[in-house]
């Protein structure tokens, strides 16, 4: 088949260096796929953030920028959560916004000067490329066989799992993170094969640098001492396993204790305590290691048994001080409802609330990994043939990540790097088995069919089609590039129907096909931002508060931090109490303008009243007396918003800003929320402590400005009704039927 | 660069008067008068007619004035007085000859008074003095911004406005007036309320004629300069009063891509009626849709100079996906982009917006005959919307970059025998500085030309600049990145090559 030209170049030490030039010009064109598959946002709409996170990250990447980084590490934000503030700059993990910091600088310096968000919406693509390189690194450290890391780095760079969080505009944590997870394994992998201290240091400063960039740096902080410790329990313990594990731990502690919002959680958590535990445990196995150099072996077993015991007495009896006396912190909500996911619902509705920390459907392991998934078996499968100490690695993370990703849909990105891996290992095992093996010598194949001869049928006497023909070497590794093709088809759809909508800015058709775009977000907001005080305050449901601080730039009451459970129940209170309720707590936070998101015109299901229960949840956790759930469902539980609704919900704040005036727009027929498919009652709800202030095209939001106390000292209801020229309701005599005088 | 910044001011001295050279600091040539200043009393003014145009949201005035010289001597300063109160808003003030329009305007600066002083004044220089007893027919156009004001202030969101004019049915002259006339254009006929003057002359006054309202012929030989006589008209103007505060206007000149890119930042301002409650959408729905008048800006018109391409609109938090554009056609056809702002903007609403361009640099540049490395750049001052209510710009920065290593630079406007809405050079600002950006080593030179008060009256008006540009100029960037690129890789190739290992050898 080859002709001769091509030997020259496949063969021999010349060989070497055509295939070394092709592999990375194949992973630079996997990093260009990787990078250009994630740009449908910015080609279908603009550059620009998406969602809520990102807002607040790119309004933190400006102040860097801005103001420099010192001031950065001591911001106050006095804008957020009125009246509290946040410590912005010590409750962050700083890396996201410092590598486009630095990015920003040093393009400055080239004098390049590119706009800080343009670097901000590309940063998760180009990163995205390099993680996939990471990833042909890693998965090159597990086989011998040179396509896997290939493959490997192809998979990692378009599979939905990663690009869910990676497209142009995502700009958060997870951009930078998973890159660096993977290279940080690759360090580790490195370091634990070759037993070098470099490696080990290496390892540690991307920990590091990890840290400061991702809160799921505590997946690593548990994945390498479990990967210790189940090599020390296979009796593998080598000097390599010390000297890396040693070197790790020291100095990516200290590396991870430089970030203010960690500071010593690191040795004061139970999150972090399995790291330390096992630092502890190899000391001892490294000291038992060295007495039984000494030592005979009887003695040996009673010295270590007695040793194990005492050690463990003293460590279990320390932790558990430790923990009663609160120096050692307890587990954290979220990492409970790791273990049950019925716990957070229960305990911390405001996690549940959030749509990413559901557990996963099934369906989205195919929609996020397609064929990848049914491999990854196969492929922690061929890591048991094996079982060297990377393969145990990969097999241990694959265990723990896959009963994560089920958990949470949101840990579904820790996932997909191990299955890249085991994807690929298993893909690169069948091509390899069928492309490049080649025939056995005819000796060791005549024997066998001399027996068969015997027995059996005609059709297997003489068998023609073998594993070694061309027939089944075709046919399997055609089957293998449909597969492929498939894949590549299947990202590609997934990315840019699913993935790549900034939520910002709504995409629609219009009869003609042409593209129709909603953009209700930005209007009201910049609105506020050009019509509005500067020091107005914004009062809306959490998950806007990065969004407003973002692109209205006006002060919030409460955001998608939501460190402060207290102050969001407050908001709820205020949203699903009724209007004289709220009014007060309205006054108290300086609230001046109240938004609603509404999509009941539109049809838009995202909205406040879908999840206005939340609200009533969130707020109920805090006054239950004074908030109930039960109230806003039906009689026969029903969750309604129409003629059928219950007076609590229609007299809440939320309902009322929610539907107010919307009646007139349909003229004289009945109003029709599209999202709920329900009637609206016959008369529209009355406000009278607030005031429709701005309401954008598609009534997606509506603002709301607070009303002032009233010049007369009335209250809001008899000023207004005073001011409609209704009579004040005197309390008027109980008449009894008129009756007819008769005399 | 300091060196060339002092070769054009030499240059610049040596040329026409008319020619600016960019570096000169012209603020300088203002003269400080005394508190008690009155002009000497050596004209007599014959016959004053002032029309005052109010179809736009800003006044507009044309003041055609014979001019008489009663002193025994030649003379050529003439003098324009104007309220302290509208001195500062005062824009694009022009004085001619109005027997020969095509002799260039006169040259009129501002006279620095103290604050305190209630009448400022404009000095006019005549080329020619003029002779005893002789006369001159002078046309005095200027615009008085942010001098309308909405009344009621505040008004509901559906209703008509009405904008207020107050002025002297005496005009203001530094001289006696025998006769004169004031002529009031309005843009509608529903006119509620305007003062009737009593004893200033026999019959009715104001004549009103559809539209227009004349104030006058009075007979004032008798009445001391310097006397007011305040008239109100209050007019129907539903249609926003826009006013830009700043705009920033960037011109980029790129010989190298052969291209000239336009960026203008408006920070606009409705200065109509504020609205009475807040806003609401549904009304705001319904009138649009029945298509009736509003106070509200709904869309800007920007005609662009023909064959412009690329256009994008944007505001501080991204792309705004309404606008739509229709390309021009080379040579004469302007392309023409319309906006929509975000949102409606009422009385009191503000709205900030950028909106950029590029043209084909051939249009706008060529090489001046018989040098080697002379350029002269003809483009329009400003651009801007183009609307039947018009607007009016507090301030304007228009700077152009040109590309790096321009130097001699001169700058002026184009005159014709019609007004072009700018001032005269006196009153515009000019620095010359370095603008850093893409690859650059030694800077962009970038001119900067700030003037207050414009109108877009001044949108057919055009700079020239003139710049030497050399071959090495052009050559300078990619030369400096090849160095750039080959000092990188020989400094990596002597890293790669040290041995730094600890190896035994």
């Amino acid at each position: 088949m080859a002709s001769p030209s091509l030997d020259v170049l496949l063969k021999g030490n010349s060989s070497r260096n055509v295939r070394g030039l092709l592999r990375i010009i194949i992973l630079c064109t996997i990093a260009a796929a990787a990078v250009s598959s994630r740009l449908f946002s910015v080609i279908r709409f603009e550059s620009i953030i998406h969602e809520f996170d990102p807002w607040f990250n790119f309004r933190a990447t400006k102040y860097l920028v801005q103001h420099g980084f010192y001031k950065f590490w001591d911001w106050f934000d006095d804008r957020t959560w009125h009246p509290l503030g946040r410590v912005t700059g010590g409750t962050l993990y700083p890396g996201l916004m410092v590598t486009s910091g630095v990015i920003y600088h040093v393009l400055r310096f080239l004098t390049i000067p590119v706009d800080i968000r343009n670097i901000c919406v590309l940063l998760a693509p180009g990163f995205s490329g390099l993680t996939a390189l990471a990833m042909y690194l890693l998965t090159n450290e597990m086989s011998s066989s040179p396509s896997a890391g290939l493959l490997a780095a192809v998979f990692m760079g378009i599979t939905p799992g990663y690009i869910s969080r990676s497209v142009a505009g995502s700009y958060d944590n997870e951009a930078i993170a998973i890159f660096l997870l993977v290279f940080t394994f690759y360090l580790w992998i490195k370091a634990v094969k070759n037993g070098s201290i470099m490696w080990g240091t290496l390892a540690a400063l991307f920990y590091g640098y990890m840290v400061s960039a991702w809160g799921g740096y505590v997946f690593i902080t548990n994945l390498i001492p479990l990967h210790v410790f189940v090599l020390l329990c296979m009796g593998r313990y080598t000097s390599r396993v010390y000297i890396s594990y040693t070197t790790w731990y020291a100095l990516g502690t200290l590396a991870s204790m430089q970030i203010p919002f960690v500071g010593f959680l690191p040795i004061r958590n139970s999150d972090h305590m399995s790291a330390l535990g096992v630092f502890g445990l190899l000391q001892l196995v490294a000291f038992a290691d060295f007495v039984r150099g000494f030592v005979p072996g009887k003695q040996f077993q009673k010295l270590l048994t007695a040793m194990i015991l005492i050690v463990f007495g003293f460590a279990l009896l320390g932790l558990v001080l430790l923990t009663v006396s609160g120096v050692i912190a307890p587990w954290s909500g979220r990492f409970y409802s790791l273990w049950d996911t019925g716990y957070a619902k229960v305990h911390i509705p405001i996690i549940a609330s959030v749509s990413e920390h559901q557990p996963t459907a099934w369906p989205a392991f195919f929609f996020d990994l397609n064929f990848l998934i049914w491999l990854f078996p196969a492929g922690v499968y061929l890591c048991f043939r094996q079982l060297k100490d990377e393969h145990v690695f990969v097999v241990i993370y694959a265990v723990l990540s896959s009963y994560f990703a089920g958990v949470m849909v949101r840990l579904m990105l820790t996932l997909t790097p191990v299955v890249c891996v085991a994807a690929a290992l298993a893909v690169s095992h069948i091509l390899d088995t069928y492309l490049v093996a080649s025939k056995p010598s005819e000796a060791s194949e005549t024997k066998p069919t001399a027996d068969n001869n015997q027995s059996g049928l005609r059709s297997t006497r003489n068998p023609v089609v073998g594993v070694y023909s061309y027939l089944s070497k075709f046919f399997i590794s055609a089957m293998m590039i449909v597969y492929l093709l498939l894949f590549v088809s299947h990202c590609t759809w997934v990315t840019s129907n699913a993935y790549s909508s900034p939520s910002v800015v709504l995409a629609s058709r219009m009869p003609d096909g042409s593209q129709h775009i909603i953009d209700d977000y930005r209007e009201a907001y910049y609105w506020l931002r050009q019509n509005t005080p500067a020091n107005a305050k914004i009062m809306s449901w959490w998950d806007y508060g990065y969004q407003i601080g973002g692109m209205a730039d006006r002060p919030t009451l409460v955001d998608n931090n939501t460190w402060n459970n207290t102050h969001i129940a407050t908001v709820g209170k205020a949203m699903s109490s009724r209007e004289e309720v709220s009014y007060p707590i309205l006054r108290q936070h300086d609230v001046d303008y109240v938004l609603v998101v509404f999509g009941g015109l539109l049809g838009y299901s995202g909205d406040d009243i879908n999840k206005f229960l939340w609200m009533v949840r969130i707020a109920e956790g805090i006054w239950p007396d004074e908030v109930k759930e039960r109230d806003y469902f039906t009689a026969r539980g029903e969750y309604r918003v129409d003629d059928e609704a219950t007076p609590t919900m229609r007299n809440s704040l939320m309902y009322k800003m929610s539907y107010y005036n919307f009646n007139s727009l349909f003229g004289g027929g009945q109003a029709v929320d599209r999202v709920r498919g329900a009637r609206l009652p016959a008369e529209g709800p009355q406000l009278t402590t607030v005031e429709e202030a701005f309401t954008s095209e598609n009534w997606i939001i509506r603002i709301y400005k607070v009303k002032d106390l009233d010049n007369f000292g009335r209250d809001h209801s008899s000023a207004v009704a005073f001011d409609k020229g209704h009579k004040k309701k005197r309390a008027t005599k109980k008449k009894g039927p008129r009756v007819l005088r008769t005399e | 660069m300091r060196l060339f910044a002092a070769a054009a001011v030499v240059c610049g001295l040596l040329l026409p008067s008319s020619v600016v050279c960019a570096e000169s600091d012209l603020s300088s040539t203002r003269v400080q008068l005394p508190n008690d200043f009155t002009p000497p009393q050596v004209f007599k003014n014959l016959n004053l007619l002032r029309n005052t145009n109010l179809e736009k949201g800003y006044v507009r005035e044309t003041v055609d004035v014979v001019v008489e010289n009663v002193d025994d001597k030649p003379q050529r300063e003439y003098y324009l007085p104007f309220p302290a109160d509208v001195f500062g808003k005062i824009g694009g003030l022009e004085v001619r000859d109005k027997k020969s329009p095509e002799k260039g305007r006169f040259d009129a600066e501002a006279i620095e008074t103290d604050s305190s002083n209630d009448i400022n004044y404009y000095v006019v220089q005549f080329p020619d003095a003029l002779a005893p007893s002789s006369q001159i027919t002078l046309r005095i156009s200027y615009s008085v911004l942010s001098s309308l004001s909405p009344l009621p202030a505040t008004i509901h969101q559906s209703e008509q406005q009405y904008l207020a004019y107050t002025f002297s049915a005496y005009a203001l002259s530094a001289y006696p007036v025998d006769n004169q006339k004031t002529k009031l254009k309005l843009p509608s006929v529903n006119v509620p309320d305007y003062t009737t003057t009593t004893g200033l002359k026999s019959g009715q006054d104001p004549e009103r004629q559809g539209s227009v309202y004349t104030y006058g012929p009075y007979e004032t030989a008798k009445v001391a300069p310097g006397t007011q006589y305040p008239v109100t008209v209050r007019y129907e103007f539903t249609k926003p009063v826009l006013t830009a505060h700043l705009l920033e206007r960037d011109i980029e000149v790129s010989h190298w891509g052969g291209n000239l890119a336009t960026e203008e930042r408006y920070w606009l301002r409705n200065n109509g009626s504020q609205l009475e409650k807040q806003f609401s959408r549904l009304e705001w729905t319904v009138s649009t849709y029945q298509g009736f008048p509003t106070s509200a800006l709904r869309e800007l018109t920007f005609p662009l100079k023909p064959g412009s391409v690329d256009p994008y609109f944007t505001d501080d938090i991204g792309n705004v996906s309404t606008s739509r554009f229709r390309p021009g056609k080379v040579p004469n056809r302007d392309g023409s982009l319309e906006l929509r702002p975000r949102f409606p903007i009422f009385g009191g609403w503000n709205y900030s917006f950028r909106i950029g361009w590029n043209n084909d640099l051939s249009l706008f540049l060529r090489k001046a005959i018989g040098s080697s490395g002379t350029y002269i750049l003809k483009v329009p001052f400003i651009e801007g919307p183009k609307n039947p209510e018009g607007i009016q710009y507090e301030k304007v920065v228009v700077r152009v970059i040109l590309p790096e290593g321009a130097r001699n630079v001169q700058w002026e406007t184009i005159n014709g025998a019609t007004s072009n809405g700018l001032p005269s050079l006196s009153q515009i600002h000019s620095e010359l500085n370095d603008h850093k950006t893409f690859m650059d080593t030694l800077g962009r030179t970038a001119l900067t030309l700030t003037i207050e008060n414009l109108s877009d009256e001044a949108r057919s008006s055009e700079l020239l600049i003139s710049y030497d540009y050399t071959l090495w100029d052009g050559l300078r960037k990619p030369v400096t990145i090849t160095a750039g690129l080959f000092t990188v890789f020989v400094a990596l190739w002597f890293v790669g090559s040290l041995d730094v290992s600890i190896k035994k050898r």
